[in-house]
């Protein structure tokens, strides 16, 4: 026993401050439970400090860049001269905006009555954890306990991760100077947004792909067009790489995450783990001991914000005695390459395999008045629907804003919507989800600006 | 495994409801041993088991309605069963192949990897999916109420109140606690003061065929009172020349016959009205329906052609109708296509009432108890065995005037039924 060891009794205790955990206790609190929120960095996780966010604003600052060089702005009239940039000031704008949306979450955090301890916390026993943390150990008792611990970068065994030579891929991002060259092992969204970033920003960029192809389970003619983009951009694809070949430096490896577990003591809590390293939980986010829930990257599922934000919702209520589950039916996933790259539902071959009657619709971005009007003709929308009933079973989309117009699709995917009901509503025109709906129309035959085969 | 799929029962039935299962997964089954009793909108049919073999899982529950082609069943046969277990110590057992081909014969048997029905997902929005799982609803389970398959939160609701049909309440404890303490009083939950029961089966057809025809048929109701003397007498003159044919001689089939000349005398009244069309339907097969009261509701076995057959005919056929109806052992054919209707009120002990037409037909007489009444006769107060009728017509092909016409002819005829010899053949 540590001299003056308290015991604090709380009705939740929430372990990692990431989109999975401070969601969890938001909603916990919402519902009105004590929460208590553990991490040792603040709120936001590494979703908010060191991946998706810097990524996405990095993407954003290095296509701005990359656009005013594009031959398409000198025939719109446009001439951009000496047009440079400021990697270390880039950095700063990326980080400004880590930090502000850091200082919302904060806010929410404590707004919510939430209480936030620095600190690493392990399990004791199923109803006590330890936290050792700024003002040093402290024990909790707790009723409920939420486990969002998340998920390092996959350790590679002979290739370990310094920071400088071989790096993950939130390293890369943290990159104090921009390499001339930079290797990239991957063959995920990761992996495609890291190549795209960075030669976009004139590095030479060497992408290894494990497989045969980058994005599995995409659709062949989206892919194809992703696949051009990042030869226009110079991206060398080599397929079929082995980690081992590629001895090139510096190199970022995107090979999946690894549930962050070690340290939790799960054992002492009788908590079980699954073969992939993850907490094993039901549908209703229950680990093996019922009253202790994990979300998130650290449940080894798809390490996807996504899905970790809803997973903690649904523990948050489950725990405050709701009958709830985690069970969409589909999972938007979205590449910020260029052109832009979303799919939701099945593709046209893994409905065929599920045992569908599939129906294709097809539509391309060069006959849609808003592509043009902004600046390009790469893309397209692909429809996938059961022919029986025309029930909506997936969509891809390719060009520009596709991750923000696959809501819809995802939306009449969960709705249960038949290709008629998205071809009865009205688009907004000249509007890009247009070819949304002129995709529906090709599955239906009956495409208005595409001349039928 | 084999699946078992609804058959068609004939008489355009699409679906039907499984009233009963007499077998439960796991247990064995012989070739044609009862299997299940299923409800169509006219009958009870009990279906057979196609198949020896052990029921590996029943997919559509009582209470539920299955579409024909549906797979209501699957049997694990006995050559499943030493292939699926090769792995273990049945290896030994080999497979029989006079059973393989025996099991293999009726026409609605298929074997589950023969050709996979194209998959289909169950239609339900986000909302109602959430809702299903919190009242433990498995949603393929549940029939949508829409008909293109869209389940909704209502439909979920339904099921999940279905699924808590109200368990008969236990005796009051008191009873068998006699003599303990009164604090048990407190304690005892008081008795619900409604119960709720989901409209099933016979009764919710009957609701749903009344309601249509109240709601379409706009109803109106002649009533007379026959001398029933003449008639008494008949049956008495017939009854014991019946017997010795073997037929037992009521009423009924007595005035069956007389009704039917007028049905040929007054056409309107074996008639229908083609609704969407607005024509009017005159028909000229006599079939007549037969109000019955079964132990689940009103059924209405249908005498077929009655025009063609003779009394001891219409009796004999009759007999085997009432008893068919009494066992749910009808066949829907004979419980469909009536095309007038006889309600005898008075064997069912009442005096008389405004019968509700059978929908499409176009009218239905009621008759009701024989029975003794004071009544005026030349001046004098005299008793006599009377018979209310009450004629229920569909006021738009039907005036009050041309009921009345029909109601003093079949007076008529059951005062004076010797008349019939008229227009006798």
């Amino acid at each position: 026993m540590v001299v003056g060891d308290v015991t604090t009794a709380v009705d939740v205790l929430v372990l990692g401050a990431g989109p999975a955990g401070y969601v969890a206790a938001i909603r916990a609190a919402q519902l009105g439970k004590h929460v208590t929120l553990i991490d040792s960095r603040p709120p936001g996780g590494t979703c908010l400090h060191q991946g998706c966010i810097p990524l996405k604003a990095l993407l954003s600052a290095s296509e701005r860049f990359q656009k005013m060089h594009q031959e398409e702005l000198a025939a719109m009239g446009i001439q951009a001269k000496a047009v440079s940039f400021d990697w270390a000031k880039m950095q700063v704008w990326k980080q400004s905006v880590v930090d502000r949306l850091a200082d919302g979450v904060r806010r929410l955090v404590a707004g919510n009555r939430v209480e936030y301890v620095y600190g690493t916390g392990w399990f004791m026993n199923n109803q006590e954890a330890r936290v050792e943390g700024e003002h040093g150990s402290h024990r909790f008792k707790f009723e409920h306990c939420i486990i969002a611990v998340g998920a390092d970068a996959a350790p590679i065994p002979q290739l370990p991760y310094d920071g400088k030579h071989v790096l993950t891929s939130e390293q890369a991002l943290m990159l104090p100077e921009l390499p001339e060259t930079l290797n990239v092992v991957g063959d995920d969204y990761i992996a495609l947004e890291l190549a795209t970033l960075f030669a976009r920003l004139d590095v030479k960029v060497k992408l290894f792909s494990p497989g045969e192809q980058i994005l599995a389970d995409v659709d062949p003619a989206a892919l194809r067009l992703v696949q051009a983009g990042l030869r226009k951009l110079g991206v060398q694809v080599v397929t079929k790489a082995t980690i081992e070949n590629v001895t090139a430096r510096p190199v970022v490896i995107s090979q999946g995450v690894y549930p962050h577990t070690a340290g939790l003591h799960l054992d002492a809590a009788g908590i079980e783990v699954a073969p992939n390293g993850g907490i094993a939980v039901d549908t209703m986010q229950q680990s093996s001991v019922s009253h202790i829930y994990a979300v998130g990257d650290c449940t080894g599922e798809r390490p996807l914000a996504s899905v970790a934000i809803k997973q903690a919702k649904v523990a948050a209520e489950v725990l405050a005695g709701q009958r709830v589950q985690f069970a969409p039916l589909v999972t938007p996933l979205v590449v910020h390459t260029t052109p832009e790259l979303a799919t939701v539902g099945y593709s046209a071959a893994e409905a065929t395999h599920a045992g569908y009657n599939v129906i294709q619709g097809r539509f391309p971005l060069a006959a849609n008045g808003r592509a043009l009007t902004l600046g390009t003709d790469t893309g397209l929308a692909l429809i996938v629907a059961n022919a029986d009933d025309g029930i909506l079973l997936g969509a891809t989309l390719v060009g520009p804003r596709a991750g923000d117009l696959i809501g819809q699709a995802a939306l009449a995917i969960e709705m249960g919507a038949t290709l008629t009901d998205l071809d009865e509503i009205l688009y907004a025109h000249p509007s890009l989800s247009e070819a949304l709906q002129e995709g529906v129309e090709s599955a239906l035959g009956r495409a208005i600006h595409i001349v039928a085969k | 495994m084999q699946e078992f799929k609804l058959p068609d029962l004939g008489e355009g039935m699409h679906e039907a409801e499984i009233a009963r299962w007499l077998v439960k997964p796991g247990d064995t089954i012989k070739l044609d041993q009862p299997m299940v009793e299923v409800e169509t909108d006219k009958a009870l049919v009990e279906i057979p088991s196609p198949v020896s073999g052990r029921i590996s899982d029943i997919r559509v529950l009582a209470g539920q309605v299955a579409k024909v082609g549906e797979v209501l069943v699957v049997f694990e046969t006995p050559d499943d069963r030493s292939s699926t277990n090769d792995s273990g110590s049945f290896k030994s057992v080999t497979t029989n192949p006079a059973t393989q081909t025996a099991s293999a014969s009726s026409s609605s048997i298929s074997t589950a990897e023969a050709s996979p029905p194209p998959k289909k997902r169950v239609l339900a929005a986000p909302a109602v999916r959430k809702l299903a799982f919190e009242l433990g609803v498995d949603l393929e389970q549940v029939t949508a109420s829409n008909p293109n398959g869209r389940v909704s939160i209502e439909d979920v609701q339904a099921y999940a109140d279905r699924k808590q049909t109200p368990v008969p309440s236990a005796p009051p404890a008191e009873a068998s606690m006699a003599g303990a303490s009164p604090r048990h009083a407190y304690d005892a939950q008081p008795a619900p003061l409604e119960e709720r029961q989901p409209l099933t089966g016979l009764r919710k057809r009957i609701a749903e065929h009344m309601e249509h025809a109240w709601r379409t048929i706009p109803h109106a109701t002649s009533f007379d009172e026959v001398d029933g003397s003449a008639l008494i007498a008949l049956r008495q003159a017939l009854q014991s020349v019946a017997e010795q044919r073997g037929i037992h001689l009521t009423y009924m089939p007595l005035l069956v016959k007389l009704l039917l000349p007028l049905l040929k005398e007054f056409p309107i009244f074996n008639a229908s009205l083609d609704e969407e069309r607005r024509e009017i339907i005159y028909k000229r097969s006599y079939h007549i329906g037969l109000a019955t009261a079964a132990p689940e509701g009103l059924l209405v076995p249908v005498l077929r052609d009655a025009d063609r057959l003779n009394l001891l005919s219409i009796a004999s056929e009759l007999e085997r109708l009432f008893a068919g109806a009494r066992k749910r052992t009808l066949l829907p054919r004979e419980l469909s296509g009536s095309t007038f209707t006889l309600n005898n009120v008075g064997s069912f002990g009442g005096g008389s009432g405004t019968p509700i037409i059978n929908h499409p037909e176009v009218a239905i007489l009621a008759i009701g108890r024989l029975q003794e009444k004071a009544i005026v006769h030349q001046g004098q107060i005299i008793a006599r065995p009377m018979m209310p009728l009450a004629l229920s017509f569909d006021h738009r092909l039907i005036d009050g005037a041309m009921a009345g016409a029909f109601l003093a002819r079949f007076k008529a005829l059951v005062e004076n039924p010797q008349q019939i010899m008229l227009d006798m053949r």
